[in-house]
């Protein structure tokens, strides 16, 4: 047996709670090969022994054919084994062969410039950055491009099978499909790739083949060509989770709308105007950089140079301070729940009502009664286990984080209008649903609903208005049916309307 | 809530809440077993008078350190100024005791919340490094000290401040303050809204910005709390001494810094209380008074509480570098 990769009966457990439990696959060489699931189905676990950043406890890892244990990433790389993860792990500072070159357990200790400089060059062309010099910074290239450099990196280390865990996860699609046509190109060399990802329509266009993982099991394998997203889904989650019903729209009421009035932020937003009225989803189509998050930054009063004039509830809003803006009844979140969000090593209590706290107290002293109830009703309302609100948050899962990063705004007298940057970024199909059903509640109690998304899928299905932008510019509005090849087409290469 | 709408990563295996003993419990629970040893085989340690004196000599530094908790709890590391803050606070008490003990404390109090809040404020609004400012402030305040006194010792026209150094119950006032202290603070940490926006501020600033909490606002009023700490002990200070002159303060900045960390308060911000604090400045004057009964020298009482703070300091950063993964 000469497959570049065996996986057969792989088990691991956590405390006795198993995480991954009789997991097999194989990938062949030049096979690009999905692994999916909803978070907690065992992925990263899965993952995680293959680059052997954990030990299994049953099971074999067969490469090329050997029984390998892999106690090391160090161990992994020398079998062939490169993984690019899920958050960037390249340095801004340092220049792009820098980059390359880092944590290389091939890379001589004396670096031999010319030799380093001809490869790093040759992987770069490889991967289609061909325009990107080997000394350039890496600060000065864009996000997309700094994935790639991290998946070249994978690649110079002559890797036989490279592991991409949510590589588009933070990208916009147009750089996505820079990657999609990296990895396909590092496939037909013959390399093969396990490809990671919750993106379920770009698994079945750009994988061979695709495993399926629910609750640490081995559901199917199968090949893509034979799939279906909505096959797909059902197998993922063992059932057909429900599509939200089209809704008519409610009578506008000026007194509670959200008005924005020729919103500009110097370099990034030029002149954006919307009346958002409550009772409704707006949603901001753009890529990264077309401005759609500005618009929410600047109105949470995170671009203190922005300009224009907004009002909510016939009030004006100091929109170029953070607590003026809260005050003011704006809620945001942020599209990094990690560092712009949450309070990781906090309880969910402490999370949850973290921005309420003058509610709950009586002359500035916290009444633990009053904070228990109030943490109790939004768990229950987020639909997050009420009886285990003294855990830290940094234990739970992407979708369960991010229902408490949500969860924080709702049922709030005084907060009018909530804005999210990317509100399901990074979060499995069951969180995705149930924190779509938590933006329409809010939208129903009255709630102005802002928020900005790269995925067309998310925007169809939650934005009662659809706002298109690219280059800071708005670029259309919706309000009726519309295709998402419209919405794509306006994203990538509208113009203005005005 | 029925079970259905939990979703199954919910059931990851539950952290318990703290309850185990930690590295740094492991830590200190040696040094202080180390300590008491040390301390019940050393001759005169286990009499009355020594516990006066252990507890007298925590009360100062202490004061300064229950401040110096706030702020270091709210992320801005901690203030290099609070010798000179706690001199300038003497200076202005002992000239001013001729309106009397209340006013002469008032004035001092104000003097430094003052001097202390506008340092706050720069760094909590504006985001100043701590660091950095409070080396220019104290060099500032430093200066202030020296114009204030023209360089020579104040002294106290009338002597009303003895009344501080009174000792009710054999214990010196300082030691009562130091307790009232700490309760407060503890309360205020615990109990009030500005006391978990400490927490929220110190954890994750960036978080606590876009959430729209009043990130500029606790930020003063930790450190204002602080300034009227290192008053309180400037105070004292004076008190006891009956005189001020600009060296007063001594090392009352890094002794405090000191008392903080070797409670385990995590210089990065967003955990502490003031008790671990209380117990890190008791632990500290415990080591030096049994250094002190030994024999040894000032050097050695320095080095041997230099390195526990070195061992708690290292083993917080590698429980927190753990712990975020």
């Amino acid at each position: 047996m000469t497959e570049p990769l065996v996986v057969d009966g792989l088990a691991r457990s956590f405390g006795g709670v198993p995480a991954v439990r009789e997991v097999s696959f194989t990938v062949g060489a030049g096979e690009i090969h999905a692994l999916c699931g909803h978070n907690g189905a065992g992925k990263s676990t899965v993952v995680k022994m293959l680059s052997g950043q954990l030990t299994p406890d049953r099971g074999r890892i067969l490469i090329g054919g050997d029984a390998v244990r892999l106690k090391s990433r160090q161990a992994a790389q020398r079998r062939g084994i490169a993984l690019v993860d899920q958050e960037l792990s390249v340095v801004p500072a340092l220049t792009v062969l820098d980059n390359l070159l880092l944590g290389d357990i091939g890379a001589p200790l004396v670096n031999r410039r010319r030799t380093a400089m001809a490869r790093g060059r040759q992987v770069l062309d490889e991967l289609g950055l061909a325009r990107v010099d080997p000394d350039q910074p890496l600060a000065t290239l864009g996000i997309g491009e700094r994935q790639l450099v991290e998946i070249a990196r994978a690649l110079s280390q002559d890797a036989r099978l490279v592991i991409l865990d949510e590589p588009t996860a933070t990208l916009s699609d147009v750089d996505s499909e820079r990657v999609f046509a990296a990895v396909r190109r590092v496939a037909s060399r013959g390399c093969s790739v396990l490809y990671v990802s919750h993106r379920l329509s770009e698994v079945l266009r750009l994988c061979d083949t695709v495993t399926v993982l629910r609750d640490g099991r081995h559901v199917d394998t199968s090949p893509a060509a034979e799939l279906t997203v909505d096959e797909l889904i059902v197998r993922m989650l063992g059932q057909t989770p429900h599509r939200l019903a089209a809704r008519a729209a409610p009578d506008p009421d000026p007194a509670r709308a959200l008005t924005i009035d020729r919103l500009a932020v110097p370099g990034r937003l030029t002149d954006f105007s919307l009346t958002a009225q409550p009772g409704r989803i707006y949603a901001l189509a753009g890529q990264l950089g077309s401005g759609a998050s500005d618009v929410l930054r600047a109105l949470a009063g995170l671009h203190p140079r922005a300009t224009g004039t907004v009002a909510l509830h016939e009030r004006a809003v100091r929109f170029r301070d953070p607590v003026a803006a809260a005050r003011a009844g704006l809620a945001f979140v942020s599209n990094d729940r990690k560092s712009e969000g949450l309070f990781l090593d906090k309880a969910i209590r402490w999370n949850l009502v973290a921005t309420r706290l003058p509610e709950l107290a009586s002359a500035g002293v916290l009444r633990p009664r009053r904070e228990q109830r109030s943490a109790q009703r939004l768990a229950t309302v987020s639909g997050l286990a009420a009886d285990r609100l003294g855990v830290p948050v940094a234990t739970l899962s992407g979708g369960n984080q991010q229902k408490v990063f949500v969860g924080r705004n709702l049922l709030r007298d005084n907060v009018f209008a909530l804005l999210l940057d990317e509100p399901t970024r990074g979060v499995d199909i069951g969180g995705r649903t149930a924190i779509h059903r938590l933006l329409r509640s809010a939208a129903d109690a009255g709630l102005v609903v802002l928020f900005a998304s790269t995925e067309l899928e998310e925007l169809l299905e939650l934005g009662d208005v659809i706002i298109t932008m690219r280059d800071g510019r708005t670029v259309g509005r919706y309000d009726g049916g519309v295709e998402g090849t419209v919405l794509m087409r306006d994203m990538t290469h509208g113009v203005s309307a005005a | 809530m029925t079970t259905s709408e939990v979703s199954p990563a919910t059931s990851v295996p539950q952290r318990d809440g703290g309850r185990r003993p930690g590295p740094l419990a492991i830590v200190l629970g040696v040094a202080a077993l180390a300590v008491l040893v040390a301390a019940v085989t050393t001759q005169r340690f286990l009499t009355l008078d020594n516990a006066r004196a252990i507890l007298a000599s925590a009360a100062f530094t202490g004061i300064t350190a229950i401040g110096a908790t706030l702020v270091m709890i709210a992320g801005s590391v901690v203030s290099l100024a609070a010798s000179q803050t706690a001199t300038v606070a003497a200076m202005v008490f002992l000239a001013t005791q001729q309106w009397g003990l209340g006013v002469a404390i008032v004035v001092a109090l104000a003097c430094g919340v003052a001097l202390t809040a506008v340092q706050g404020a720069v760094i909590g609004f504006w985001t100043a490094n701590p660091i950095v400012l409070t080396i220019a402030a104290g060099f500032a305040i430093g200066g202030l000290a020296t114009w204030f006194s023209g360089g020579t010792p104040v002294y106290a026209k009338v002597p009303a401040f003895d009344v501080l150094n009174a000792v009710p119950l054999g214990l010196p006032l300082a030691v009562y303050v130091l307790l009232v202290i700490t309760v407060l603070a503890q309360w205020i940490l615990r109990r009030t809204t500005a006391g978990r926006q400490l927490y929220l501020v110190g954890e994750n600033r960036a978080a606590a910005r876009a959430a729209g909490l009043p990130v500029g606002r606790v930020t003063v009023l930790a450190w204002a709390f602080f300034g009227a700490c290192i008053a309180v002990t400037g105070v004292f200070l004076a008190s006891f001494t009956t005189s001020a002159n600009t060296s007063l303060g001594g090392n009352l900045t890094l002794d405090a810094i000191a008392a903080v960390l070797a409670g385990g308060t995590a210089i990065a911000g967003g955990n502490g209380s003031a008790l671990r604090t209380l117990g890190g400045a008791v632990l500290l004057s415990v080591i030096s008074d049994v250094l002190l009964l030994r024999g040894f020298s000032t050097g050695a009482q320095i080095l041997v509480k230099g390195v526990l703070v070195l061992a708690v300091v290292v083993t917080v950063h590698l429980r927190s570098a753990r712990g975020r993964r």
